[in-house]
């Protein structure tokens, strides 16, 4: 036989559009499925929901202008507290790499703050900022503050320190060798940080919408599961799903431009 | 220089070591494998504060890194989100030269030595011996007194090696920079260096000095390496390093 073979250990990978057929027939087939088992009366709507109630209740919700107020006020708080969290934190993490005493004295501080539930401070967060589009930013940015703290911070210390030590032989100050060789250094991580934040800061949103709020994507979930308008929980699961998906978007593009190697 | 001093792991990488250095010299420092000349390297670069004895640069004591030396190890160290030409730039930028003069300084480094072309380019981009010679650059763009080099070959293959150790041995002349090579490979001393100080097992010593007189018109390294004076000084330095085919 001509040509290259493939060894048995390596699977044939399926090509782009394959791949996209295949995903969008299995989401299918779990709707038909679905629809299906609620329609002969192997499952009630109430407990599960039905596809074809939730395209009713989505067009509904969506034609009252309510569905774009949730998802609106959702995305803002979600976004405001991603770009304030992952902005604060990040600047942090670097700094701290500025004055290491700091980061010693802070360091027990940090983990146990990141070994909490967050969640459990979501009451706290209420009664300081109210319960207004606040206290929702404000759970959302400091979900994601953490984790870009943290992870900038263990980027820092992952610096090649014999291009600190060159940084040195040349005579650079500890700022220049900051802004020169750490900050680019630990871009990486910081992206990475910025991914894990997509779902953080959303989670932040969500829960503080739970616990007080009289719209958003959280609230819709919330108030319609106690009803057990279960076609409409699906609606907010699906928009939160969507709008995760449309903030990792908007994160791959950053990550693509600040790769550098 | 003895680490963590006064206490009971004390090491004491070397003792006693005095040599001097003429301006336009390259001394080689060779030694058998823990003999402290990585360590002997950082002390002469200012990194590390000897426990006895100083180091002098043109009469400048060197206390901590000054600017005074410039150095190239084993890993080019090459800033990678930074082009050649930024890479080049980074020791004048750090000094906070004109930019546009320090463009220029560099510019002319990397027209004169090869790498034409390659402004542009990325450190990822480059083979190994490529992004040794921007190392070289990077160093030269700060115009040192003295040019430090710690096995800066080691991760190259063969055929590079060579080819760069003659070229580095070129630059350093044309350039009229005093160095001092630290390596354990004997061919690469005699390549470059016009004296070899030979040191001893742990804690390292001065064992002999050598002045190596071999015509170094030729700029084949090939033909260089077949000089018969090449062969005894090899065998030499060989038997001073006292080379043991040792099993641990």
């Amino acid at each position: 036989m001509v040509g290259s073979r493939r060894t048995s250990g390596t699977p044939r990978l399926l090509g782009t559009w394959q791949l996209l057929l295949l995903q969008c027939a299995v989401v299918a087939g779990i709707f038909i499925v679905w629809e299906l088992a609620v329609r002969f009366g192997l499952a009630k709507v109430y407990v599960y929901g039905q596809p074809s109630g939730i395209l009713v209740r989505g067009q509904a919700l969506l034609e009252s202008g309510e569905w774009w107020r949730h998802t609106r006020l959702t995305a803002i708080e979600a976004l405001s507290g991603f770009v304030i969290g992952s902005v604060l934190g990040s600047a942090g993490g670097l700094a701290l790499w500025i004055v290491p005493n700091v980061a010693r004295v802070l360091r027990p501080i940090i983990v146990a703050i990141n070994g909490v539930p967050k969640i459990a401070l979501a009451p706290l967060i209420i009664v300081w900022f109210g319960i207004g589009i606040e206290a929702k930013i404000a759970i959302a940015a400091i979900l994601s503050f953490i984790v870009s703290l943290i992870a900038t911070y263990a980027g820092t210390a992952e610096v090649d320190q014999d291009l600190i030590r060159l940084m040195r032989s040349l005579g650079a100050s500890r700022l220049q060798t900051w802004r020169k060789v750490v900050i680019p250094a630990t871009l990486p991580w910081m992206v990475s940080a910025l991914r894990l934040n997509v779902g953080f800061s959303l989670i932040g949103a969500v829960v503080g919408e739970y616990i007080s709020a009289k719209e958003g994507l959280g609230y819709l979930v919330y108030y319609s599961g106690v009803l057990y308008d279960l076609n409409s929980v699906w609606v907010g699961i699906f928009s939160l799903m969507a709008l995760a998906l449309l903030l990792d978007l908007v994160v791959s593009r950053i990550e693509r431009k600040a790769r550098w190697s | 220089m003895v680490f963590n001093a006064g206490q009971p792991n004390a090491v004491a990488a070397f003792q006693d070591i005095t040599f001097s250095l003429a301006p336009r010299e390259t001394l080689a420092i060779i030694g058998p494998s823990g003999c402290g000349k990585s360590t002997l390297f950082n002390v002469i670069a200012g990194l590390l504060e000897p426990t006895v004895g100083e180091v002098h640069v043109g009469g400048q004591r060197v206390s901590d890194a000054t600017g005074h030396v410039g150095y190239m190890l084993q890993k080019d160290l090459l800033l990678p989100w930074r082009t050649v030409l930024d890479n080049v730039v980074l020791g004048l930028e750090i000094r906070g030269a004109p930019i546009a003069e320090a463009r220029e300084t560099a510019l002319r480094l990397i027209s004169a030595y090869g790498l034409e072309g390659f402004e542009r380019a990325r450190p990822g981009m480059l083979s190994g011996g490529m992004r040794q010679r921007v190392a070289l650059m990077r160093t030269l763009a700060t115009d040192p007194d003295v040019i430090l080099l710690d096995e800066p070959f080691s991760a190259l293959d063969f055929q590079t090696r060579i080819l760069l150790q003659a070229d580095v041995k070129r630059i350093i002349a044309e350039r009229g920079k005093s160095a001092i090579l630290v390596t354990h490979d004997i061919g690469e001393a005699l390549t470059i260096a016009d004296r070899v100080l030979v040191l001893s097992r742990r804690p390292g010593r001065v064992r002999s000095v050598h002045t190596i007189d071999l015509d170094r018109s030729d700029p084949d390294p090939i033909r260089f390496r077949r000089d018969p004076r090449f062969q005894d000084y090899f065998e030499l330095l060989w038997a001073e390093l006292e080379v043991r085919s040792e099993t641990r």
